[in-house]
């Protein structure tokens, strides 16, 4: 075994000396043999001669020594390396085109993978991510929740302590809080963690240590906080006696315990926190609104995580955690909080909710990007295999024009093996250099499309690592090796199919017609897989479209917007008013402004309020068909140009008592619950756990439908409340009508609002259009991407048919000579061509319009304001598409009307 | 004269060459030459199989081989036999005894 390792070291790295060994040895045997025979008489000339034909050939026997040496398939495989390279870089422009593809074609794949892995399959950064579960109720929990996979903290603490499925539970909750440094303030997002929360994910301190359940036990009791591994390096410069200092967090004082170990901030992708405080901290957090001390199991807003006990499945914890659920909506189902306003249909539905357990890493930006990156992934595989496609058919037109080499190596005797290995060996090189060059162009495109996508201060967060991790590497190199020969294999075959004597003999290669059949099949291949992108192109740009002409339903340009949240600062309700109204009358005179207007809830955020009212025809409803609420200041219609079709809009004068007492509602509200009538003066009330409620609201103005949560959506029954009658102020969105470019105010107003309040920190200032911008940025990714990729799709069909059909017609310049002697006129060459091209194209387009109507459901959910088949897209792209190919096919199809007969006759 | 087209079974070249080895260190030729004498004649090595079979044999580890002057004054290879070469030459004449015994036997039989 030692031997043959040496061996192999010297036969690799000495093959010089041993090549000039084995000549010594071999010339020093063949004089022996001739002194043998000179000794027998024979004279020196016939001797050696005879010694030579004896031996049988210097050169084979050399040969068949080195195959014998340990690595000689290493050997002959850089001997194949080194003719590949030799070969292609004779043909440097086929080499630059070839690689260029493939780098565009890998580039792209390894970038959405990179991109889908990051986003959407990668598990979280803990230890064994995979038995962690996210722990959730299905079904309508008749309440007010956080977000579909939140459970009320009762819920969790029955869950925690009676389960026999998980080796322990904990939950979190995200909040944004103030940090005060110096005179200045910053909002931060903070992650609330119950005290198992480090322990159960097996993350440790990178400095000091992280929560323990001790902290987690009393409410209120011990102001303590973990920093982030990134916000320390970038807050705090790394300062290694952090720990036991304290910080201002809202407006109380915390201690440094510890900082997390690098690479963990928090459990959802997208959403990084910088400081993670006990849960028991709840109410200085988030002041104003608790959940924890007063217990209500009405309110869901903690996500809860179980870690399954070794060898149980997520399918078995769920089936055996159902009983203790249906035990815990049985008991809930009593509680006062419930039957208060659930009737027993509602009861009924109640009870058949459900335990459901979802892998740990779930979360909205998963769940958001998991289809339209899906789709990006399939666009550029599409892109993938039809550079492939492409390839093959240059391919296919190298290996006929090498025929003759083929046939002159056939003759010296290689095996048509060997021809195969070295068209591989070359197919293998050219998709390494695109491979290389792809991964780096992956890189950029990965680090743009990331800024592109994610919001500016989360986009600094999310590392792209410089460095592309295995899983990137090992997908670029798997799609490098299946590419190499998706394109190589079929060529290299027919290149070494060759026939010896008829290529040697017959210059024109009579042989070499059989592959155009083949080629045709290419390009049609080519031709349906680029009508199908430059379809979906279509829809994705249309979709884009629709949604940016639609618009919210009110005046966008001009509108400048930020949130603020005075209360994080301890501000009282007195105070918090009074803040409100002095800010409003600042910004109101500040120059170039012309309107302010007040929201508590921000539009077009995908935030709702939703709320069951009840009137004298109508009672409490499910959620899906709540209308949606807001509070709103007394300028907000005007600034927004939202004009009262109906009554008026708010005054101060509608201060009132704690209780909403009036109301602006918009159309389909009024369509909806108060049909035929005139809407104002009509009455009706919010449904309220705590107590029966009476229809006291009235209605005093009617608006038009607008846009509430998204662009894509219908306008939902909406109503508004004066928001200074409202009994809690939380965030509050505040929007400004300018009369100019509004980014030019943008500094003004940060500074404006330094100096009104320096320790309530703006967020989110930036323009309605930007903001809305923002908000289609999945639709722009996906339809600018799949423009490109559409576009490169088209490009490559385009060269392949043009390809093909300059081959055809250089192939068949004799009989298309012979035509012209015998009186084809010109126009019947082109078409006789163009009529092939048509059929090609024509099969092309069908299969492409069957693949995308095969196609279309999966891209439903992907467009707004058109339908998947829709007709006239596609009959856009097949015009398109085939405008673009018949020119390129009508270039080579006049050249060959332009054949001169005789020259062409002659020529063969 | 040797019968030219009596061709070596596989496995009985490298036998003779470890047993042409077995007494003294030889060059390829006189690896050839013993092989010949040996065999009186019947099998005559050739460059194209012999060459190949050192060179195998060597990487095997069975032999190694030195530069150094033949009996005519001339620069020649000689290969001599290793440790493992010779526990080679004792496993393989065992085999081969085996195998020429029932080979015997079972043509004996008929």
């Amino acid at each position: 075994m030692i031997s043959r390792l040496l061996s192999f070291w010297k036969n690799l790295f000495r093959r010089r000396q041993l090549d000039s060994d084995l000549d010594d040895e071999l010339r020093a045997y063949l004089e022996f043999q001739a002194a043998e025979k000179i000794r027998a008489g024979m004279t020196p000339e016939e001797a050696y001669r005879a010694a030579r034909c004896e031996v049988g050939g210097i050169d084979q026997v050399r040969q068949s020594v080195r195959d014998i040496r340990t690595g000689a398939l290493l050997d002959r495989l850089t001997q194949d390396i080194r003719y590949g390279i030799r070969t292609l870089s004779r043909n440097p422009g086929f080499c630059w085109v070839a690689v260029a593809i493939l780098a565009l074609g890998i580039g792209a794949n390894t970038a959405m993978f990179s991109l889908l892995d990051q986003v959407v399959l990668r598990l979280l950064p803990v230890s064994h991510p995979e038995q962690l579960v996210i722990v959730r109720e299905t079904g309508n929990h008749y309440g007010n929740s956080y977000g579909p996979n939140t459970i009320s903290w009762p819920m969790f603490e029955d869950l925690r302590d009676n389960n026999h499925v998980f080796s322990g539970m904990f939950c979190r909750f995200p909040a944004d809080v103030t940090i005060g440094y110096g005179d200045r303030a910053a909002q931060i997002p903070a992650e609330l963690v119950s005290g198992s929360y480090f322990s159960m994910l097996g993350v440790g301190a990178a400095l000091g240590r992280t929560i323990a359940p001790d902290d987690d036990a009393v409410p209120d009791s011990k102001p303590v906080v973990v920093l982030s591994y990134s916000f320390w390096r970038t807050y705090f410069n790394a300062d290694r006696t952090i720990v036991g200092r304290t910080i201002t967090l809202n407006i109380h004082a915390m201690t440094v315990i510890g900082v997390a170990q690098p690479g963990f901030d928090s459990m959802e992708l997208g959403v990084p926190a910088k400081v993670f405080v006990p849960i028991m901290m709840k109410t200085e957090m988030t002041p104003r609104s608790d959940g924890l001390k007063d217990r209500p199991r009405r309110l869901s807003w903690v996500t809860a995580y179980g870690r399954l006990k070794p060898g149980i499945s997520p399918e078995r914890a769920q089936l055996s955690l159902q009983p203790l659920m249906h035990s815990i909506l049985e008991m809930e189902a009593l509680q006062p909080e419930f039957t208060r306003n659930a009737t027993a249909a509602d009861r009924q539905l109640f009870l058949r909710n459900r335990v459901q357990l979802l892998p740990g890493s779930d979360n909205d930006l998963r769940e958001n990007m998991r289809k339209p990156l899906w789709l990006l992934v399939a666009l550029t595989g599409a892109v993938l295999f039809l550079a492939c496609a492409n390839l093959a058919n240059l391919l296919l037109a190298r290996a006929t024009a090498r025929e003759r080499e083929f046939a002159v190596r056939l003759a010296i005797g290689a095996s048509r093996a060997r021809i195969v290995r070295q068209l591989l060996v070359e197919s293998l090189l050219l998709s390494g250099a695109g491979a290389l060059l792809g991964l780096l162009l992956s890189f950029l495109a990965d680090r743009v499309l990331v800024k592109m996508y994610l919001p500016a201060g989360v986009a600094a967060d999310f590392a792209v690592s410089p460095i592309p991790d295995w899983r990137v590497l090992g997908f670029a190199l798997a799609i490098m090796l299946l590419t190499s020969l998706a394109f190589g294999l079929l060529p290299a075959i027919r290149g070494s199919q060759t026939e010896i004597t008829p290529t040697l003999k017959d210059r024109s290669g009579v042989g070499s017609l059989s592959s155009i059949p083949v080629r045709r099949l290419l390009v049609a291949i080519q031709i349906a897989l680029s009508l199908l992108l430059l379809f979906g192109t279509g829809l994705f740009v249309r979709t884009l479209r629709n949604l940016e002409n639609l618009g919210p339903g009110f005046p966008t340009d001009h509108l400048l917007t930020f949130t603020i949240n005075p209360s994080l600062n301890g501000y009282s309700d007195e105070e918090t008013k009074s803040f409100f109204e002095r800010l409003n009358i600042n910004l109101e005179t500040m120059p170039g402004v012309s309107s302010v207007g007040f929201s508590t809830m921000p539009l077009l955020q995908g935030y709702a309020w939703q709320n069951a009212i009840v009137g004298k025809d109508f009672e409490g409803a499910p959620i899906e068909q709540q209308p949606v609420l807001s509070e709103v200041g007394p300028n907000y219609f005007a600034t927004l140009s939202i004009p009262l079709i109906a009554g008026r809009a708010f005054t101060t004068q509608d201060d009132g008592p704690a209780n909403y007492a009036y109301s602006v509602i918009n159309e389909s509200f009024a369509r909806k619950y108060f049909p035929g009538r005139n809407p104002i003066g009509q009455r009706f009330g919010l449904v309220n756990d705590m107590e029966t409620v009476t229809p006291d609201i009235e209605v005093i103005g009617v608006i038009p439908d607008k846009k509430y949560r998204d662009l894509r959506e219908t306008p939902p029954p909406q109503a508004y409340f004066p928001y200074f009658e409202g009994p809690k102020f939380r965030f509050m969105s505040v929007y400004l009508r300018t009369h100019g470019d509004p980014r030019q105010i943008e500094g003004e107003v940060r500074e404006r609002m330094r100096q009104f309040d320096p320790h309530v920190p703006v967020v989110g200032l930036e323009t309605m259009n930007e903001q809305i911008g923002f908000s289609l940025r999945t639709e722009r990714l996906v339809a600018s991407l799949s423009a490109v990729f559409g576009g490169l799709a088209v490009l490559l069909a385009v060269i392949g048919l043009y390809g093909v059909v300059a081959y055809v017609v250089t192939r068949r310049r004799r009989e298309i000579g012979i035509r012209v002697t015998l009186g084809a006129m010109r126009g019947s060459i082109v078409a006789l061509i163009m009529r092939e091209v048509l059929i090609l194209i024509g099969t092309g387009l069908i299969a492409g319009t069957v693949l995308a109507f095969l196609m279309s459901q999966w891209v439903r959910s992907q467009l707004f304001g058109l339908s998947p088949n829709d007709p006239a897209t596609l009959a856009a792209a097949a015009v398109a598409l085939s405008l673009a190919a018949g020119l390129a096919a009508l270039v080579p199809a006049l050249r060959a009307s332009r054949v001169d007969p005789v020259t062409a006759i002659r020529e063969e | 004269m040797p019968t030219p087209s009596s061709d070596l079974l596989q496995g009985t070249l490298d036998l003779l060459i470890l047993r042409a080895l077995a007494l003294q260190e030889l060059h390829g030729m006189g690896i050839s030459r013993r092989i010949a004498q040996m065999t009186t004649g019947t099998f005559e090595v050739k460059a194209g199989s012999l060459f190949p079979a050192l060179y195998r044999m060597e990487e095997a580890g069975w032999l190694t081989s030195s530069w150094g002057e033949s009996e005519t004054n001339r620069r020649a290879k000689f290969y001599a036999l290793t440790k493992t070469g010779r526990k080679q030459l004792k496993a393989e004449t065992e085999r081969w005894e085996r195998i020429s015994l029932a080979m015997a036997t079972a043509l004996r039989a008929m």
